[in-house]
């Protein structure tokens, strides 16, 4: 790719190193700089650049990056700051802008960027999908997995599975994966990272599919506190389209922040002594009284026998709130994530893989 | 450390919820106050415990009762006013009783319940010879404070799904690597007969560590338990669980065994594939 680029900076110092190790590397060529966006905006046109490299540390000049997006639609317009900040890379992403990146004089993070943004597709804010458990052993994992699988399947988008039960997380084991990186390195490294290189952390399940595992030892989860997972779900959402994060089982710092800030909260809660609708119920009015600030969440039981719409009611009556889903039993699934196999063996004509299916629909229209 | 007290504090823990904790820790204090002992049973699974469920107790007052208390400075403080009794007597006109600790009844008093406090309120259940905990599926603050002061770690699996059996090694690793003593977490398997693909052998194989007691598996005989809101002795007299139940409380009292419950195995599969996950 040959980067026929303006940079956009008031920094007349950075804008020349950056027009050096830019004319150093033989994908890009630079074809001028400005100090102000007006300048750049009125005079670029006699350039046919395909690429901007804009700061955006500057309010005026970041205000003026949806100018760029509209008079240049057949150049990439790529924003830089100092710092990674989630807000500032949020306004970029709505522009159409191609993404944030630090300011750099690396030319492979400017092409990576790029790349991760085709890649990434449609500059919308990525979807974020949580799931919650009052208690383990739900079928909170193998349901988020699921949704993974047929969600890329179906949009062929980039999903992301993050695996934020800290201490006993289950979503390698499902896939059958060892993987190089944890959450952990993440959040070690966050504040050096953009999106570019953060992808390298996630580690690729299949096409467009990609899991962020978390941390091999217990203890490790007592170095993530519930802001900096916030911050990687943010940086997160800017590599991805969809992020489907599996919480710890309960309430603790980190199910209360995640489950806040994602727009799609499952609650799940597998039918096992019939205590589960009192716990579904407390759990449920907890979010509703004390955080979540307003926003529905989605109740869901797994392993309901009989599977039923009059059971589905009585559910209903029980816990006071209107029901997402019931899932049946489905046996085979547990054998497979005994032994990795979820992605080969699927039953697909079962009733639980239906009610996937139908559920997968529901949040790629945006109705859940 | 379980110095300068009398009682014997046993926590039930495990890394994975759904593995029997509640109804361990239920019998282990019924057969234990059914042999004359004072116990005293306190549910620390503080947001989603289910003793008063299992027992059908509705207590007046909990442990946010007692927090609320201690923060007050109340003079009059007894950690006695904060216990609710369960007692059963049978045919024969024989009285098993004992005390609960119950767990708040919202979730947001139970996020707000500080672990200093927990030590004080265990540690001044010095009355009782037993003190059971249950506790909830995690390693935090508040467990790891209970595990420090408990005299036995009982810690209990179900090992019939891969990542269960991987957070049962992973759980027993930390234990270990946090320098608990060996003899004193004591690994208990549950539903160790029931038809699963997995081997316990293989499992103690694994972890490097033998099961101290198995539980065997009978599904009915829980459910009706926790539907007459009976500890299984008094529910189901007969089922091997509730006499080996009776085994399990019998290794923490020094008294003999009756005859020993035999827990048979089924062959299992994870030897082929477990060095692929744990090797």
């Amino acid at each position: 790719m040959n980067y026929r680029t303006i940079i956009v900076d008031s920094n007349r110092r950075q804008s020349e190193a950056l027009a050096l190790a830019l004319r150093n590397s033989k994908d890009f060529e630079v074809l001028s700089s400005y100090a102000s966006p007006d300048s750049a905006l009125g005079q670029s046109t006699v350039y046919n650049p395909n690429l901007f490299l804009v700061d955006a540390d500057h309010p005026e000049f970041m205000e003026m990056i949806p100018a760029f997006v509209d008079l240049f639609p057949n150049a990439e317009v790529l924003a830089m700051t100092t710092l990674w900040n989630p807000d500032i890379a949020y306004e970029v992403q709505k522009t159409g802008a191609v993404g944030t990146i630090l300011k750099t004089y690396r030319t492979e993070e400017i092409d990576g960027t790029i790349k991760l943004a085709k890649k990434r597709g449609k500059p919308d804010p990525a979807r974020t999908i949580c799931f919650f458990s009052p208690k383990g052993r739900a079928g909170r994992t193998t349901l988020a997995a699921l949704l993974a699988l047929n969600i890329v399947e179906k949009t062929q988008e980039t999903v992301a599975l993050i695996d934020a039960d800290l201490q006993f997380g289950d979503l390698p084991i499902f896939f059958d994966i060892e993987p190089q990186h944890t959450i952990v390195d993440a959040v070690h490294d966050i504040k050096l990272l953009t999106p570019v290189t953060f992808f390298g952390y996630f580690h690729e399940i299949k096409k467009n599919l990609y899991i962020l595992s978390s941390p091999d030892r217990p203890e490790y989860a007592e170095l993530i506190d519930a802001e900096t997972l916030i911050e990687i779900i943010r940086m997160a959402g800017h590599c991805f389209r969809y992020l489907l994060i599996d919480l710890p089982t309960g309430f603790n710092p980190i199910s209360l922040a995640v489950s806040n800030f994602c727009e799609t909260n499952f609650v799940v809660s597998m039918i096992n002594t019939g205590m589960e609708t009192e716990h579904m119920r407390r759990s449920l009015d907890m979010f509703r009284e004390r955080s979540n600030a307003g926003k529905a969440n989605y109740p869901i039981f797994t392993r309901v026998n009989p599977c039923t719409i009059e059971e589905r009611f009585k559910l209903e009556m029980q816990i006071g709130y209107p029901l997402t889903d019931i899932f049946p039993n489905e046996y085979n699934l547990i054998s497979m994530a005994n032994s990795g196999r979820i992605m080969k063996d699927l039953p697909k004509d079962s009733t639980f893989m239906k009610k996937i299916d139908e559920l997968s629909n529901k949040i790629i229209s945006g109705e859940l | 450390m379980p110095e300068g007290r009398r009682s014997i504090i046993i926590s039930i823990f495990s890394t994975s919820s759904g593995n029997g904790k509640t109804i361990t820790a239920i019998n282990l204090a019924a057969s234990l106050a059914n042999e004359g002992y004072a116990v005293c049973l306190v549910d620390l699974d503080l947001q989603f415990g289910d003793v008063t469920n299992y027992l059908k107790l509705e207590p007046i007052h909990t442990i946010i009762d007692a927090q609320l208390a201690m923060e007050r400075g109340d003079e009059d403080y007894d950690v006695m006013d904060y216990l609710t009794e369960f007692s059963h007597t049978d045919e024969n006109g024989k009285r098993t009783e004992f005390f609960v600790m119950a767990r708040p009844p919202m979730i947001f008093d139970a996020y707000g319940i500080a672990v200093p406090v927990v030590e004080r309120i265990i540690n001044s259940l010095q009355w009782f010879n037993f003190v059971i905990v249950d506790l909830n599926a995690a390693f935090s603050a508040l467990n790891l404070a209970v595990l420090d002061t408990s005299t036995i770690i009982n810690y209990l699996g179900v090992v019939d799904f891969l990542p269960s059996v991987k957070n049962f090694k992973l759980g027993y690793d930390t234990l270990l690597r946090f320098e608990y003593e060996e003899s004193k977490i004591r690994l208990v398997e549950n539903r160790a007969d029931s038809q699963k693909l997995i081997n316990g052998h293989d499992v103690e194989r694994l972890v490097g560590e033998k099961f101290f007691h198995r539980l065997p598996n009978d599904f009915k005989a829980v459910t009706k338990s926790i539907h007459d809101g009976m500890p299984l002795m008094f529910s189901s007299p007969d089922s091997a669980l509730s006499k080996s139940f009776l085994d399990l409380a019998a290794e923490y009292t020094n008294k003999p065994k009756a005859e020993p419950a035999v827990v048979s195995q089924t062959k299992g599969f994870i030897s082929k594939i477990w060095n692929k996950f744990f090797g």
